[in-house]
């Protein structure tokens, strides 16, 4: 059953290859309903997951290169099921919008299948080799669809540092999952396989200082963790709403699903050695990108360097390697990838019809468009962690779950996401939104049909259906996440060096 | 426990709630029916509470706690969650009821809006947001309905959106209070991090086990939470907002200076007053260092009535003068939390929320009057155009300013009475503010109703309709009334159990108790009013502005907060923040990337050769991979 949610876009993208090219509006509705039936498939596979059992459930396996030991084997365990989840719905309202592309049709539905099929088989894989091999198949559309149906001025240099740091980063990533292939001397890209024979005898401590770094460096480039960011805000900029969505929303996430699935569980002293440099340069996304988010002009690039800060609290809670945090950052990047992929599609929409996302050229459109002004204000609303949207369990969890290692960073965060998150979102907001309606938009129309408005109310309702009842969530993610963090165990020292950590109060009673 | 009881509390907290969301899903462009379906839901709260009150009260049965878990995560376990007690009960019959008038009142006052059906989803959500703070049990479902408290008021102060003085006003209140979070959160978290709970009832407990279970951040622990009361209670330094948030319609302003947000910080103090019971573990050396948290909150309550009063002197709009005296009282409320004195800020809140709320709404009906002209130089002689309103307005002035055997003596009274016994430095303070509160309300009440029309529009004002005039009445009562039905007292029996020091307990003497403060009190009001009087009556502009000279002008201008605020965030928060977006675009991507595109730029040349840069090709060449993919699937 989960195979189906990633394969039928796949194969649907390869029957659409033989479709005559002026079908695009055939193209078009083959891209929706096969979105259709994977979310539809997602959401059974999520409500049917049984989070009292622990391990991998609708479990697949079959070997695929014996003498490598790359098997095809997927499944979900508490992590991934909500993040299929939200990328099938991400991926469907994506095709919704999609409509919106009104050249060269077909090849952009095939793309944006390829796309969607390949990140959530990269969610769905418990093998290594398919992990990557995944990723790399939405992630290639990315760039062709920047580049092809991309906007703005600086669409080609934009295309071009997008296309180089990802590539660049999904390179480091290979080599470094190649060097743990052969530092674990396990003859398997199977990540169960492998978590298992690590389990019994450890690579050694230097192999994991070594290789810790370079998949946090590799992951991290396509995450946009500080400094390797700056291809996100112009990349997203340029490209096309469903694009920029997709690659927002869903393909970023692969790199904190690599933390998860690969760095920490496999290499755990790796993990605590490097946690701390990890959570410094968390401090770089959250407050850095903040502040330059502050100072943008542009709703794409606003959402863009917000997005960057974003991630930002998904890699402390990673850092804090405690069960409360990891939660919380798997919490986000559910929470997230909705987020992002509603950002991108208002920002989509508002150019269509405005013709700019300057703020200087925006204002007053709140009046005139009570239905998508309304969901802007719900996404920058949801960007600065107000309660009630999914984004707020997330990033409250990681406040507490990193506050015995990191109480400084917390206090830093707390900062980013309180002040400079909300000092942006409502700028934006008091300039697009607020204030006189300027004459040349006099005229502007609010989305008036059930299909204009179904994308942006599924990511709505979706975000504060898990904002509202968050323990859907954590109790599926929960059990998997201890299972992940049972390989970390801290050194016990580093418990009275820290004078808030709430294990030394039990010494004093 | 019967299981309708364990339900009623959710019923009462989430059913305005409902009727939001059914408003602005359905009926948004039907402003009578949105009004009608509002009214019956906070109207449906009110009779749920009072219902329990009844059940609560007469003993039927003890207080009682319910939780449902909303998430957990390893050892953190959240949940949603109430405390039912005395005083629950209590604030929930507050609110539900000054909520509910000014909601009816709303009717008359908004009649003529395009929004309507916005405006009331709007006050429903912000009667659901109080009534989730006063019935939380634990700190973070505290914090939920605290940001959007939070929420509700930016979409009610700016109402009308298209005004820029209303939009930036709402975007001011919500990042001012967001500072004052800020410091809350981390407060939770800290709280949490030492006792692993964050119900109110566990931290208590074990707070009252071993005061210095915080070691060394015991004072630290009591000032974040404090922050969370300084942003949402409006007090210096983060007071800026109030007065600004009068950009919203003028019963938004009644519900959040009465009954909603501004009280809510008063309360939580209250509600989690245990907290400032731990004390600071620092070594005998270091000893001065450990001051209380409770002295730093008295003083900031007292700063806050001091300035606050001294401004209001000196403005000319009729909202702003009840915006600084709302500061004002506010200040008195914090300063007693300071005292240890969980009842009487609590008690002022009470007699304040109905005496505040009838000024407001007094206000709102002589503004309708005048065709939304708020300058108090251009009203006069309403007194006889106005009759309900004028002595609606009178009633609520003798109770702010403390005239026996108005409400407001009472609670000001106990006040100051312990102020008189703690510290003579904030008794000499509350004494002033008392005589400033009377000298600007009496300065409001003789200009806007005394003398003789200075316009052509309080020439030809009449008096509002009864949607309006009704619920002045009511709270006129309320306001006359609630100093002597009891509510001290139960508000003493609630506190001095929690409150352990038996002699904490001997301060809450009725008046004859403490004469000294009683009468000084008194006096020094009286004082005021008389002053006001001599000094206003049938004057066109303000005399005391030229006498007082550069006084004068920095009491008009709020003492600069705002500008010096303005010229401290430019300096450094702004200042940060465009140091990063220069580096970023002049460092990261100008220099960096620019420099790996030259290198790669080369290198690209000589790969185009191999490039066909037909997309046809590419997506070829990438089915065809995945094509091969799924053949070797279905081979194994």
């Amino acid at each position: 059953m989960v195979n189906w949610i990633f394969l039928i876009p796949i194969i649907v993208a390869v029957a659409l290859l033989f479709l005559p090219r002026r079908w695009g509006t055939v193209a078009w509705f083959a891209t929706f309903i096969a979105m259709f039936v994977s979310m539809v498939l997602a959401i059974s596979v999520f409500f049917k997951f049984d989070p009292s059992v622990t391990g991998i459930q609708f479990e697949h396996k079959s070997i695929w290169v014996q003498a490598l030991g790359i098997n095809f084997h997927t499944g979900v365990d508490g992590i991934n099921v909500g993040l299929l989840l939200m990328g099938a719905i991400v991926a469907f309202t994506a095709s919704c919008l999609s409509w919106d592309i009104k050249t060269r049709e077909k090849e952009f539905s095939i793309l944006l299948l390829l796309m969607s099929g390949g990140i959530l088989g990269a969610f769905a894989s418990f093998d290594m080799f398919f992990f990557y091999f995944f990723h790399e198949l939405a992630l290639i559309p990315t760039f062709i669809m920047i580049g092809v149906w991309g906007q703005g001025e600086n669409k080609n240099y934009a295309t071009f540092q997008i296309t180089i740091y990802l590539t660049i980063g999904a390179l480091i990533t290979l080599f470094g999952l190649i060097l743990l292939y052969v530092k674990s001397n396990a003859n398997t890209f199977d990540i169960v396989d492998l978590s298992n024979t690590l389990a019994k005898r450890q690579i050694e401590s230097q192999g994991q200082s070594l290789i810790f770094p370079i998949l946090m460096v590799g992951f991290g480039t396509l995450v946009s963790l500080f400094p390797f960011y700056s291809w996100a805000p112009p990349g997203y900029a340029a490209a096309p709403a469903p694009a920029a969505m997709m690659h927002a929303g869903v393909i970023k996430k692969f790199g904190l699903l690599g933390f998860l699935r690969i760095c920490v569980p496999l290499l755990p002293q790796g993990a605590i050695e490097w946690s701390h440099i990890l959570a410094v340069l968390c401090v770089g996304n959250m407050l850095y990108c903040g502040w330059v988010a502050m100072q943008q002009k542009n709703l794409n690039l606003l959402f863009g360097f917000s997005s960057v800060a974003h991630m930002g609290f998904a890699f402390l809670g990673i850092a804090s390697l405690t069960v409360i945090g990891v939660t919380g950052a798997v919490v986000i990047m559910i929470a997230h990838g909705l987020l992002a992929a509603l950002s991108f599609g208002l920002s989509g929409w508002y150019q269509k019809q405005t013709g700019t996302l300057e703020f200087d050229k925006m204002g007053g459109f709140l009046k005139r468009l009570p239905f998508m002004g309304t969901a802007l204000l719900i996404a920058m609303f949801a960007g600065c962690g107000l309660p009630g949207f999914a984004n707020f369990v997330g990033e409250l969890l990681v406040f507490f779950g990193a506050w015995k290692d990191f109480s400084f960073y917390v206090v830093l965060g707390a900062w980013g996401a309180l002040v400079i998150g909300a000092i942006y979102m409502l700028s934006a907001a008091r300039k697009i939104l607020h204030g006189e309606l300027k004459p040349e938009f006099s005229r502007i129309r609010d989305a008036q049909t059930f299909w204009r408005k179904i994308p942006y109310s599924i990511l709505i309702a979706t975000l504060l259906f898990f904002g509202i009842f968050p323990v859907i969530l954590t109790k599926r993610i929960e059990p998997s996440v201890k299972i992940i963090l049972k390989a970390v165990e801290k050194p016990e020292n580093q418990a009275q060096m820290k004078p808030l950590a709430p294990t030394k109060i039990k010494k004093t009673k | 426990m019967d299981e309708q009881l364990q339900i009623l509390p959710f019923i009462i907290v989430f059913l305005p709630a409902i009727s939001a969301v059914f408003q602005t899903l359905f009926t948004l462009k039907e402003g009578g029916l949105s009004a009608g379906i509002a009214i019956g839901a906070v109207g449906i709260s009110f009779l749920c509470s009072a219902v329990l009150a009844f059940i609560i009260y007469s003993g039927g049965i003890p207080d009682y706690n319910y939780s449902i878990t909303w998430l957990t995560a390893g050892d953190l376990k959240l949940e949603i969650g109430y405390q039912m007690d005395k005083l629950t009960l209590l604030m929930l019959l507050v609110v539900t009821f000054v909520s509910g008038l000014i909601h009816i009142y709303s009717i008359g006052y908004m009649h003529n809006d395009a929004a309507e059906g916005r405006y009331f989803a709007g006050l429903n959500f912000f009667t659901t947001a109080m009534l989730g703070i006063v019935l939380s049990n634990n700190f973070v479902m505290l914090f939920i309905f605290w940001e959007l408290v939070g929420l509700s008021s930016y979409l009610l102060i700016g109402h009308w959106f298209e005004r820029p003085a209303a939009a930036n006003a709402a975007k001011k209140a919500f990042i001012t209070n967001r500072l004052g979070d800020f410091g809350f959160i981390l407060g939770i978290i800290l709280v949490w991090g030492f006792i692993g709970s964050v119900r109110f009832d566990e931290i208590s407990a074990k707070i009252s086990r071993n005061p210095e279970i915080f070691g060394v951040y015991g004072t630290v622990a009591g000032l974040l939470i404090f922050c969370g009361a300084v942003g949402k209670s409006a007090q210096f330094p983060l007071h800026v907002w109030l007065p600004d948030a009068m950009e919203g319609p003028t019963p938004v302003s009644a519900l959040i200076h009465a009954a909603t947000m501004v009280a809510a910080g008063v309360f939580m103090l209250c509600r989690v007053f245990f907290i400032f019971s731990a004390k600071a573990a620092v070594p005998q050396s270091l000893a001065m260092l450990a001051v209380s948290p409770l002295s730093v909150i008295a003083w900031i309550g007292a700063i806050t009535a001091l300035i606050s009063a001294l401004i209001a002197i000196q403005q000319n709009d009729i909202k702003r003068i009840l915006a600084y005296s709302t500061l004002s009282q506010l200040g008195y409320m914090v300063m007693a939390v300071g005292l240890s004195g969980p009842s009487p800020a609590m008690f002022h809140l009470i007699t304040h929320a109905f005496f505040k709320a009838l000024l407001f709404l007094c206000a709102g009906s002589v503004i309708v009057a005048l065709h939304h002209n708020q300058d108090i130089w251009t009203m006069g002689g309403l007194k006889s155009k106005m009759p309900i309103t004028f002595i609606t307005f009178l009633i609520a002035l003798l109770t702010i300013c403390g005239i026996p055997p108005f409400s407001g003596f009472y609670s000001k009274d106990s006040i100051i009475a312990l102020a008189q016994h703690k510290s003579t430095a904030l008794f000499v303070i509350s004494i002033i503010v008392a005589f400033l509160t009377a000298l600007y309300m009496s300065r409001l009440l003789v200009v806007v109703f005394f003398g003789k029309n200075r316009s052509h529009h309080s020439a030809a004002s009449k008096e509002s309709s009864y949607v309006m005039t009704v619920p002045l009445i009511i709270l006129a009562i309320m306001s006359i009334i609630s100093g002597f039905i009891g509510i001290d007292a139960t508000l003493n029996s609630i506190f001095g159990v929690a409150v352990k020091d038996g002699e904490k307990l001997n301060l809450f003497y009725p008046f004859s108790h403490s004469p000294l403060a009683a009468w000084l009190g008194l006096g020094f009001s009286i004082f005021g009013i008389v002053i006001a009087f001599l000094l206003y009556s049938s004057k066109d502009k303000d005399p005391i502005t030229e006498r007082l000279g550069i006084i004068a002008t920095a009491m008009k201008n709020r003492f600069y907060f705002d500008e010096i605020y303005d010229g401290i965030i430019e300096l450094t928060h702004d200042a940060l923040s465009k140091t990063s977006a220069f580096i970023d675009r002049w460092i990261v991507s100008g220099f960096v990337i620019k420099g790996i595109h030259g290198t790669v730029e080369i290198c690209g040349r000589a790969l185009r050769l191999v490039q066909t840069g037909n997309v046809q090709t590419y997506v070829f060449i990438l089915t065809a991979g995945a094509a091969v993919l799924i053949y070797y699937l279905i081979r194994h």
